[in-house]
């Protein structure tokens, strides 16, 4: 596991909030938000989000963490969250430079 | 020949529903095609399931050769671990890709594993397990999300699949719920139309192709309502409302398939297929109930699996075998309810005590599939059974099960069953490996039905169709017989191949166990008695 990177974290942050435009979603989307509560997310939705920031940061342990999040049964995750998993593990910074 | 080639999908279509559906007049069109144009038997591959059946029609493939299995994909072939199976699995060129690189344009419309979008020379929406939400990201090129918003009816919430609403048809739903939801797939079925429409009259493409999902997602649901010898014969209000909506759908898809054929002129060659067909199910099959009865399995006494006593395939419950097993005593298990496959965690290969235990516990599981019968009417519930050698020869084939079975009449479930075997209260449809093909167009012979063909012959004909050059390493045939003699020898003389590109390595091939990995393995098959 390397460092979290906040230039990754501030980048997802952003990119949610630029999707969440699609999703009559009123709020500005902040490291707070909870994809599943808020934004209406599906099991599937975060899925296939993993595998489009993947294509973005490298590849992630990204099964390992919805695992991880399925079996402790956790009700929802922030978007903070999902960030700091991301600027963690990403494998390109948000310059695209490898790390 | 280098006309406009169609190719208009049409997901789980069989004839034993399309035929009737001509023949009572609830889709005119769909005959006069057929009386103009040639039919045969399309068999789709093992497993007869949408990602690997529409990616071996999009290769020219078998899932072995182009790596796609399922909806879900082992994330190297030991790993316990499944991921959503996208475009990056797709290891070998597609039509897409061939048809682009050969300065040929593309539409290609709600195709699976078509995310994330390839950078192909046209346009793409991607179809299949694509959330709604997401759609912005699937779409190809870059823009193409923000024009199709200008469009009247566009509505990415209708467009894509809603999994909720998904996991209700597979697993059965209250009746009050029926109408909303076939009424969504006929709007659904009309928003692709719209796309099309304004992609054919904005840039008109060499390769036009667009697939429709509702057929199947109807069929899975309201399949005693559509198949024509199960349809009640004296149906409540409800029954003939559900009738009523199943035949305007279909209805309704005839025209759609009207106006594409005219859209496409008079010129263009269509090709109609499907990625598997159709039939009735009764039978729900607990794998891993089994399994754990037969010994090969035990669920985590930590997390405590609860019994499942309805017949229910497990949809949602994806990837939680990852902790709901007891990784110490199985050796196999079944990780998804769509692959109908089990997976046996040993090494395949090598000379050990292990490997050795690995055939030995497939042969077993292979013979007890083969004996398996219906608790209650005492028929055999297995029709066929492959090892992975058998059905998978190819690069990717260690990505795959290493059993697959398909059933006479009925649905694998993944939940842990009270007992291995239920049966549902009302027929649902499944898969079935015969789906349709059907071509019109200059030099395709009319009203003529010809010998069955392989889902993988429809890529290289699509290919050759176009006037493009075919890869030399595909596994389909091109149907010559679906042209009359004048044109025949014409069209094959113009047949072009090339050499293909090999195809990647698998990363994380089959992995060689340290020591430790061993000696676990060894502890496990020891308590099973399979080695002393």
């Amino acid at each position: 596991m390397g460092t979290s990177d906040p230039r990754v974290f501030d980048a997802v942050v952003e990119t949610l909030g630029e999707l969440a435009r699609d999703w009559e979603y009123g709020e500005p989307v902040t490291p707070e938000t909870t994809l599943f509560e808020d934004l209406g997310f599906e099991s599937l939705d975060l899925v296939v989000l993993g595998t489009s920031l993947q294509e973005k940061y490298g590849r992630l342990p990204f099964t390992e963490f919805l695992t991880e999040i399925g079996e402790r049964n956790a009700d929802d995750i922030s978007v903070g969250e999902l960030a700091e998993f991301i600027s963690m593990h990403a494998r390109t910074s948000v310059t695209g430079d490898p790390r | 020949m280098t006309s406009r080639t169609v190719l208009i999908g049409l997901d789980g279509a069989t004839f034993s529903v399309m035929t009737p559906l001509m023949e009572r007049g609830t889709m005119p069109f769909l005959k006069s095609f057929v009386e103009g144009g040639v039919q045969a038997t399309l068999r789709s591959v093992v497993p007869a399931l949408t990602p690997p059946a529409w990616t071996s029609l999009m290769t020219g493939k078998r899932p072995g050769e182009h790596g796609v299995f399922d909806f879900f994909q082992k994330e190297s072939p030991d790993s316990l671990y499944l991921k959503f199976a996208s475009s990056d699995d797709v290891r070998s060129a597609t039509i897409w890709s061939l048809a682009s690189d050969q300065g040929k344009s593309v539409i290609a419309l709600n195709f699976p594993l078509m995310f994330p979008p390839p950078a192909i020379n046209g346009y793409v929406v991607p179809g299949g397990w694509m959330p709604w939400r997401q759609m912005r990201l699937g779409c190809y090129p870059p823009g193409l999300f923000d024009r199709l918003k200008t469009l009247p009816s566009f509505n990415p919430r209708e467009l894509a699949l809603d999994m909720k609403l998904e996991e209700k048809a597979l697993e059965g739903c209250e009746q009050d719920e029926y109408a909303d939801w076939i009424r969504l797939h006929i709007r659904r079925e009309g928003r692709w139309l719209e796309i099309l429409r304004y992609l054919m009259n904005e840039d008109p493409a060499d390769l036009v192709a667009l697939m429709f999902d509702g057929v199947d997602k109807l069929q899975h649901l309201c399949w005693r309502f559509i198949d024509p010898e199960l349809r009640p014969a004296d149906p409540t209000p409800w029954e003939q409302e559900v009738i009523d909506l199943c035949d305007e759908y279909f209805a309704q898809l005839d025209g759609i398939i009207r106006e594409i054929v005219e859209m496409a002129g008079a010129d263009a060659t269509v090709v109609i297929a499907s990625d598997h067909g159709f039939g009735p199910s009764r039978d729900v099959f607990f794998v891993n109930t089994w399994l754990e009865q037969l010994g090969y399995l035990a669920w985590s006494s930590e997390n405590e699996v609860p019994e499942e006593t309805q017949p229910r395939l497990g949809i949602s419950q994806i990837s939680r075998h990852v902790y709901q097993l007891d990784w110490e005593r199985t050796v196999a298990y079944g990780a998804t309810p769509s692959s109908s496959g089990i997976n046996i965690v040993l090494p395949k290969t090598g000379d050990g005590q292990v490997q050795q235990a690995y055939s030995r516990i497939r042969d077993e599981i292979v013979a007890a599939l083969k004996d398996l019968r219906n608790p209650v009417t005492g028929e055999p519930v297995i029709k066929s059974v492959y090892t992975q050698d058998e059905v998978f020869a190819g690069p990717f084939e260690a990505l795959g099960p290493d059993i697959t079975f398909e059933m006479h009449q009925g649905a694998a479930s993944i939940l842990r069953g009270d007992e291995p075997i239920k049966v549902r209260d009302e027929v649902a449809g499944v898969h079935r490996p015969e789906g349709i093909l059907l071509a019109s167009g200059h030099g395709v012979r009319a009203g003529v039905s010809i010998e069955e063909r392989s889902i993988p012959d429809v890529g290289p004909l699509l290919l050759a169709l176009l006037g493009a050059s075919i890869p030399d390493d595909v596994s389909g045939r091109m149907p010559l017989e679906i042209f009359d003699e004048t044109h025949r020898g014409q069209f094959e003389s113009s047949l072009r191949f090339h050499p293909a590109t090999p195809p990647p390595e698998l990363a994380g091939a089959p992995t060689e166990f340290d020591e430790e990995a061993e000696a676990t393995m060894a502890k496990r098959l020891r308590a099973l008695g399979y080695i002393e």
